[in-house]
Order: C-alpha cells, then sequence, then structure tokens
C-alpha cells in the first residue's frame, strides 16, 4: 500500500517548526522598525507571510497535494543552498549546532522524507515510462 | 546563548554517540521496525536527548547535585521511553516528559539556575521536534479517535511551545549577559579586571592622540574629503561613517587612520562624537594598552540586511528575517570625543547625550 506512509507526516512537523522560526524571526525585526529601521517592517512581514506559506505548504504534503510536495521541495533546495552559502562565505554567520540543525539538517530532512520514487506515488505522481 | 559552554560539550559528545545506537534500535529492533517513521523518529531523538541529559551528569554531579540527579533521571526516563515504545500509553508518557523537560529548562534559567547556551537550545530543538513527531497522527496507526484532538495538539501547542521556549531564553539572555557581553550581541575582549597605573596612562595617552587626530574631522566635510562615508540610514540619532580604504589598508589602532568615525545626526548637520578603531579579521582582538579601559568588542549574530542597511538580531533558532544575512563584524574599539558618561572607551555612547546632541 503506497499511501501507508507516514513520511508526508514526519515533513508536515518540519515544515510547522520551520514555520514557528521564520515567524519568530519576523516578528523580532518589528521592534527594530519603532527604533527607525523602516525596511525591517518590510523583511518582518516577509519572513510572517513566508511562514504562514510553508504552513500552508505542510497543510497539502499532509493531504497528500502534488502542487505542496513540489513547492515544498523547491522551498528547501533554496533554503538549503542559501545556508550552505552563508555558511561558506567569510561574514562571520553562526555555525553552532543550532544552526547547522535549523538551516541545514532541517530542509535536507525535509528533502529526503519527500523524495523518492515511492514518495512519488504517495503524491500521485505516476512514473514517465507508465505514462 | 551562541556559544557552547565548555563544561555542556560532553553531552553535544554523547548525544551524537547515541545517534548510531539510536539508529540501529529502529533498525533491527522488532518492537521499532514496524512503527510509523514519525515515532521512529521520536524515538531516535529521545534517545539523542536523554543521552545528552546523560552526559551532562558527571560535570553537574560537583556543582549543583540536584540538577545532576535530575538530568540522571530525565536521561533514563528518556532513553526509557525510546526503547519500550509499545506501551499502551507511550505517546501520552514521552510528550508529558518533553514537555515537562522543556518547561523544567526555562525556570531553570529564568530562574538563572543554567545560563543558555547552544547545547541547551540544541535539546530544546531536539526535543521540540521529537514532541511534534510523537504528537502528529500517522497514517497507519489502528486507533482513529484521538486524531483530531492530536493534530489540535500539534498545530496549536508545537508552535506555542516553540516560541515560548524561544523567547524565554532570548529575553533572559538580553536581560541578564554575560560578563562578556556588553550589551546584544557584543563580546568583549578578555582583559584584567582593574587597571594598572601603566594601563591609565596609555589609555589616556591613546586618548589625547586620538582627540587630537580627530580634529579636522569635527567639519563632516574634511572627512568626506578624506575618504569616510555615512551607512545605515541617516533618520537614526548616529551614523558611522566608514573610511574603505583604510580598512582595506589594515591598520591597527592608528588615530591618524581610524576605519571610522561616529556622527550625531543633528539638526544642523553631523556632529563628530568619537572614532571607531576596527581589526581587519574575526576573532583577532586588537592591542590593548590600557587593560580593561581599551578592551575590544566583536559584534556577534547580527542580522544585516543591503535594504537601507539596517540591522537586527539573530533569534535563538539562529534565524534572520528573510533578506537579512547573520554576520558577525571583526573586533572594534571606540574612542569617543564627546564627554560620554559611561567613558571614553565605552561600548556604547550614552543615548541621552546623543539625543541631546541631535537637537541642537
Amino acid at each position: 500500500m503506497p499511501h501507508e506512509t507516514s513520511r508526508p507526516e514526519a515533513a508536515f512537523v518540519l515544515l510547522v517548526l520551520q514555520a514557528t522560526f521564520w515567524a519568530m524571526a519576523g516578528l523580532s525585526a518589528l521592534p527594530f522598525v519603532l527604533g527607525g529601521e523602516v525596511f525591517m517592517l518590510a523583511l518582518g512581514a516577509v519572513s510572517i507571510a513566508l511562514a504562514g506559506g510553508t504552513a500552508w505548504l505542510g497543510i497539502g504534503v499532509v493531504r497528500r497535494r502534488r502542487w505542496a510536495r513540489r513547492l515544498t521541495v523547491i522551498l528547501e533546495w533554496v533554503t538549503l543552498v542559501a545556508s550552505v552559502l552563508l555558511l561558506a562565505s567569510p561574514v562571520g554567520a553562526n555555525k553552532g549546532p543550532v544552526a547547522l540543525l535549523v538551516n541545514l539538517a532541517l530542509p535536507l530532512a525535509v528533502i529526503l522524507l519527500l523524495r523518492g520514487r515511492r514518495m512519488r506515488a504517495v503524491f500521485g505522481i505516476t512514473p514517465k515510462a507508465a505514462r | 546563548m551562541y556559544d557552547i559552554a565548555a563544561s555542556h560539550a560532553i553531552g553535544l559528545i554523547a548525544g551524537l554517540l547515541m545517534l548510531p545506537m539510536a539508529l540501529a534500535l529502529v533498525r533491527f529492533s522488532a518492537a521499532h521496525r514496524g512503527l510509523p517513521v514519525t515515532t521512529q523518529v521520536a524515538v531516535v531523538l529521545m534517545a539523542i536527548s536523554g543521552a545528552i541529559h546523560l552526559g551532562l551528569v558527571s560535570h553537574h554531579l560537583v556543582t549543583d547535585p540536584i540538577t545532576s540527579v535530575l538530568f540522571f533521571f530525565n536521561g533514563l526516563a528518556f532513553i526509557g521511553l525510546a526503547v519500550l515504545v509499545r506501551r499502551r500509553w507511550w505517546r501520552f508518557e514521552s510528550s508529558a516528559l518533553i514537555v515537562l523537560t522543556v518547561l523544567a529548562y526555562l525556570v531553570y534559567v529564568v530562574a538563572g539556575l543554567e545560563g543558555p547556551d547552544q547545547v541547551g537550545l540544541t535539546t530544546k530543538l531536539i526535543e521540540l521536534t521529537a514532541l511534534g513527531m510523537i504528537l502528529v497522527p500517522a497514517r497507519q496507526e489502528r486507533r482513529k479517535r484521538d486524531r483530531a484532538c492530536y493534530w489540535a495538539l500539534l498545530a496549536a501547542g508545537l508552535p506555542m511551545l516553540s516560541v515560548l521556549s524561544g523567547t524565554s531564553l532570548w529575553i533572559t539572555d538580553l536581560a541578564h549577559p554575560s560578563a562578556r557581553h556588553v550589551h546584544a550581541g557584543a563580546v568583549l575582549q578578555s582583559t584584567n579586571a582593574v587597571p594598572t597605573h601603566a594601563q591609565q596612562d596609555a589609555a589616556t595617552l591613546l586618548y589625547e592622540d586620538t582627540v587630537a587626530a580627530l580634529e579636522p574631522y569635527q567639519d563632516w566635510h574634511n572627512a568626506w574629503a578624506a575618504g569616510y562615508r555615512p551607512g545605515g540610514p541617516d533618520n537614526l540619532p548616529s551614523t558611522h561613517w566608514m573610511n574603505q580604504a583604510y580598512v582595506k589598508a589594515g591598520y591597527v589602532m592608528d588615530p591618524k587612520h581610524p576605519q571610522g568615525l561616529v556622527y550625531a545626526n543633528s539638526h544642523h548637520g553631523p556632529v563628530l562624537l568619537g572614532a571607531m578603531f576596527q581589526m581587519p579579521r574575526l576573532d583577532e582582538f586588537g592591542p590593548d594598552p590600557g587593560g580593561p579601559l581599551t578592551a575590544w568588542h566583536q559584534h556577534e549574530n547580527i542580522c544585516f540586511t543591503p535594504f537601507g542597511l539596517e540591522f537586527s538580531l539573530m533569534t535563538p533558532f539562529a534565524i534572520c528575517p528573510i533578506g537579512a544575512i547573520d554576520i558577525s563584524a571583526p573586533p572594534m574599539l571606540h574612542v569617543w570625543v564627546v564627554d560620554n558618561p559611561t567613558g571614553p572607551f565605552a561600548v556604547d555612547i550614552d543615548a541621552k547625550l546623543v539625543a541631546a546632541i541631535d537637537r541642537s
């Protein structure tokens, strides 16, 4: 039974955590707006919007929606590549265990949970040869 | 909060050592093999958290035996539940253990019994993830009647506990920075506690030399001509003007070539507040002739955005707002040429003084 797997549910949990962390980052920008940093308002709003979008993707993943899986994998690849570039650049980005878990391990885990032939079948994606 | 306490590193090592054992458990144990992936992930994470707690027992045994005993039983409980996953009330017991462990940690940190560090944060992150994996209803579960309840707990409870953990730790860290953290994101150079006479004389000499060298820059036009340019928004009380040629040249605490100048944004134009010496590389503090009087500081874990050259602070979960990146600035030393109440070499200039100059 291809549908009897809880990997999408596991991905959902990680997406909920990721959305929470982005929402926190968005909210943390707002006090700086009061200090005169007006662009932080836009950054905070974008972060909160992304948090909402991530939660929405999580719901789609649990419901086995094809678009949700595709968008989630794209989002996590973008997050992963951006994090790797940031960590590799000499700007002094934090390389502590929390940063590595949240910015590298979490998106990588979501990608691994949603990839593979079996998961494509779970999301109703038929192999090219079978079409 | 962004450092690993030396005495806690053993906890991380114990957690890493537990990882292959926990993976072997879910792979080869008959009781674990047929479980949903979510439960298997929870088992692995709980085993790691248990190992971290057990790893911390020995250090706390001397300084804080009660905490040590709590760590021991906490660690055993985590590993025990990771093994006994077929128990009837496993989901309830595991969730309760994780929630109580997270809340107990927050009480310890807020009460000042424990300082938040990367090991504590990592452990809470692992436990929060495990909690989500325990609560989320898997498709192949036989019992279906509690699914709505678990979805509600997951959707509301997990984000709430995560936000509570993050904000509690952050507020505590900001309100009670360690001795080397002057303010959020600024780490001071280690020095002797009380300046010697020689250090006082050296600090005075540095101050006099810098004040004399900065005299031309009282007129901001001279600073502009010398290559200094303002950075960041001009609607803030003060602005750092940086000279990229001096930054690249790598002058070290040269009063004639300070890498930055700080101007108050007054009604009648920029008013010189002081100079800023900056080292070329991260973690390389500059010469410290005045001991504690002239200690350098390094800004760490700052969220910087090129949009408007603005800053905010990285969250405890190591995330910046989208559009900002986490950076650290090489060590710097300010020399204030105005009468700063907190001292001529203080990390920050008094906000009331700047506001008064701005109004002038």
